[in-house]
């Protein structure tokens, strides 16, 4: 089996209530990451790089902003004239109404499953960071000659609902599931990344639909003993997004090059909407250090342990520090910042003083004027 | 039926920029890179695009492979289009035999038919070489205004630089009198720019007549418009005020990269309502690390900075160590500056190696002899060896060895 027989389909919304501060205005997708980026850039680039040709995006609520930012699917070479990319806006069910777990939302655009004929169905969320091998998933898959292959990491799991364990015995197939916290340390916790044959997927969609089941967790867990199950390890830089802090604290991870160099290769790029903007600007007197920096900042300020994304202006005297400061931010002369989370277009008027801490980070909504 | 297109753009984009020297030994002028993420003809490409001149045929002769590579299929300008768009336009084989562009004039004469594929009003004619902002539409404007057959966007220029330039004597009502190519004593300071608005029908007529006349060099400076001209066709110059630089050659290459560090030079490439586009590469946000001392410089994405820069423009993926000097340079992308060495007053190409301890160019004030002063090149792929130097003023082109 190849790439090319493999349908994508990326949840835009899932577990949006983690982040009900950035994902106000927007979905879990489209919350801006690591300077230049939207969380669905990773999987949608994975994707991409590792051969599949349809890719469809399901949402749920308060898309415009996923829509703006993907588009026809340009930027990820999916916008076709068969396959590619396409928008799964959410389907009104006759006697159930709007989807309300994962489950659910995919019974709402089975046809759209079905039609592509492919043999296997590649399943994920939007907040899982890492630039996976999706290619060698579907190595395993076939050597195994499985009908589920999910991915896996080993350590402590994300402080997610339904964070999943998986059971593997010694030839890597996955026995059973259960329910874990984020206190436990080195298990083996699902990504919730999952290829699964299409037909069975179609028959298990049916049947959940039948037994009211909207979540896939559950679907999962009832089928895992008599399919054959099979995990896949994540050896790489992989991390899920679960709360702020959460967001916080990966962004900031960002800043050491050993995590960069594993999620940004030239092998694999990590494509993006292209916003076509000057690169950044350095005044005289600007002293950055430790920091991540976007194109379109104009910078005339101090900037340490921080992340601007594109067109950031920090004014002179302005310090940030352990911060991430979203696109199109205003930083006034001589204002500080420490530990803070700025929505996008928002001002921080001259002088003004804001400071959170590396535990508790402050957030600043979208087009605030502080 | 779709919408005819009013006016179309023909970029002569074959120059090949021969001062530019190793730079364009494997390039063609505009695709020379500039300003941190772009080529000299995304500032074209990028004006006809926001003067919402959506039909562009591009000229090219030498060394087209990476222009045609970069333009592609016009999606970076908003330029791949069911009606017009951009069009790459090579010299081709015709029954009677193959020519190349002769002339600037010949590359449009040999494009006739691409231009009666559109049967537009007026013809912009445009250079791929400058580097400058301009609203065409309002030169179109002008043009209409005037009833002219021919307008040429003049710029005025510094009186001790206008022996540089082709001249006009323009009459009080903006009519051009008189035209002066390159004059030891220049009687104006009103330079031609190379862009020239034309009613289609009337080009058509001179660049056949041209054609014909077998004494002509084929060049619209040297030959067209002085015919057209003396046989009284209406022209007139139209005025541009803004900035607009030749980078043809090294120093203005590097002049050019600088004056966007500038505040006080009149070009501003963060103005949201006149964007300029380019392709860029898919590359991460650039790092700033701890030990680096970054100040009036333009850095962008993929790029790992650890060393001190300074007054430079750095393209995308530049690596620049600890300890490693970045000042008064141009570095494009993919190259690599190791620990210690130091770069100052240069233009590095793309994917050198400047290895650790090495030195690249020199100080102006630390010149016994000023007149030996120059920007120094390192040219592409070129690997300058551990401790090794390389004078100011000097191209090179191959790999130095270390100095040990």
């Amino acid at each position: 089996m190849a790439a090319k027989n493999v349908l994508g389909i990326i949840f835009s919304n899932a577990y949006d209530e983690a982040l009900p501060e950035l994902t106000a205005l927007r979905t879990m997708g489209s919350i801006p990451f690591a300077a230049r980026y939207r969380l669905i850039d990773f999987p949608l680039s994975n994707m991409v790089n590792a051969g599949i040709p349809q890719v469809g995006v399901i949402t749920k609520s308060n898309y415009r902003s996923l829509m703006d930012h993907i588009g026809t699917g340009k930027p990820w070479d999916l916008s076709r004239k068969r396959e590619g990319m396409t928008l799964l806006p959410p389907f009104n069910n006759p006697d159930t109404g709007i989807a309300k777990g994962r489950a659910d939302a995919l019974y709402g655009c089975i046809s759209y499953i079905s039609n592509s004929k492919k043999d296997y169905v590649l399943l994920t969320d939007c907040n899982v960071i890492c630039n996976m091998d999706y290619e060698a998933l579907i190595k395993a898959t076939e050597a195994n000659n499985a009908d589920i292959t999910v991915a896996y990491a080993k350590g402590t799991p994300p402080a997610i609902k339904n964070a999943t364990e998986l059971i593997i015995d010694e030839s890597g197939r996955v026995t059973g599931t259960s329910t874990v916290d984020c206190y436990s340390s080195s298990v083996n916790y699902s990504l919730k990344i999952m290829l699964i044959r299409r037909t069975l997927l179609e028959r298990l969609l049916h049947e959940a639909h039948g037994a009211n089941i909207v979540e896939l967790e559950t679907l999962f867990a009832n089928n895992v003993k008599h399919l054959r199950v099979f995990g896949y390890e994540e050896k790489g830089f992989v991390r899920v997004i679960g709360s702020l802090q959460n967001y916080y604290d990966i962004s900031l991870e960002l800043l050491k090059l050993e995590n960069r160099k594993q999620l940004f290769t030239s092998e694999s790029p990590v494509y993006t909407k292209v916003r076509d903007q000057v690169p950044a600007i350095y005044g005289i007197g600007a002293k950055v250090s430790n920091s991540l920096v976007a194109d379109g900042c104009r910078i005339y300020g101090e900037v340490e342990n921080s992340i601007l994304f594109r067109g950031v202006t920090v004014e002179k005297g302005a310090k940030i520090k352990d911060s991430i400061i979203m696109q199109d931010t205003f930083i006034g002369e001589n204002s500080s910042l420490e530990c803070v989370i700025i929505d996008k277009a928002a001002v921080v008027k001259p002088g003004k003083k804001l400071c959170g801490a590396s535990n508790y980070p402050v957030y600043i909504g979208k087009g605030i004027v502080i | 039926m779709a919408v005819k297109p009013e006016c179309i753009a023909m970029l002569l984009a074959g120059g090949q920029g021969s001062r530019l020297g190793i730079l364009t030994k494997k390039i063609a002028k505009p695709a020379v890179p500039y300003g941190g993420k772009y080529r000299i003809i995304d500032f074209p490409l990028s004006n006809c695009v926001n003067s919402g001149i959506y039909t562009v045929g591009v000229l090219t002769q030498y060394q087209p492979l990476e222009l045609n590579d970069y333009i592609g299929n016009g999606q970076p300008w908003d330029l791949d289009r069911a009606n017009g768009g951009v069009h790459i336009l090579s010299p081709y084989q015709q029954i009677k035999g193959t020519e190349w562009y002769k002339g600037t004039a010949n590359a449009i004469y040999q494009n006739i038919n691409f231009i009666e594929r559109y049967d537009p009003e007026y013809v912009l004619i445009l250079s791929g070489d400058h580097i400058y902002k301009m609203d065409y539409s309002k030169m179109i404007d002008f043009h209409k205004e005037h009833n002219a057959d021919c307008t040429i966007a003049m710029l005025e220029v510094p009186w001790e630089e206008a022996s540089r330039f082709g001249l006009m004597i323009v009459n009080d009502d903006g009519s051009i009198k008189e035209f002066e190519e390159k004059p030891k004593n220049p009687r104006s300071n009103k330079a031609s720019m190379g862009v020239y608005v034309f009613n289609w029908k009337k080009l058509r007529k001179y660049l056949i007549e041209d054609e014909a006349n077998e004494n002509s060099g084929n060049d619209f400076g040297h030959d067209l418009i002085p015919a057209m001209h003396e046989n009284g066709e209406r022209m007139f110059a139209y005025q541009f005020d803004g900035y607009w630089k030749d980078v043809g050659t090294i120093n203005s290459l590097w002049d050019a990269n600088l004056d966007l560090l500038n505040p006080k030079v009149d070009l501003d490439l963060t103005d949201d309502s006149w964007r300029i586009y380019s392709r860029s590469p898919a590359a991460p946000p650039h790092y700033i690390g701890n030990n680096a001392q970054v100040e009036n410089s333009m850095i962008t994405e993929g790029c790992e900075i650890d060393g001190s820069i300074d007054f430079s423009v750095l393209f995308s993926n530049v690596t620049v160590e600890e300890g490693a000097e970045v000042k008064y340079s141009i570095v494009m992308p993919g190259t690599v500056i190791k620990k210690g060495a130091v770069v100052q007053y240069s233009i590095v190409a793309e994917n050198a190696v400047i290895d650790e301890g090495a030195v690249v160019g020199e100080s102006p004030e630390n010149m016994k002899n000023a007149e030996g002063w120059g920007v120094a090149v390192v040219g592409n792929r070129v690997h300058i060896g551990k401790g090794a130097r390389v004078a100011p003023d000097t191209m090179v082109d191959s790999d130095v060895g270390g100095a040990e």
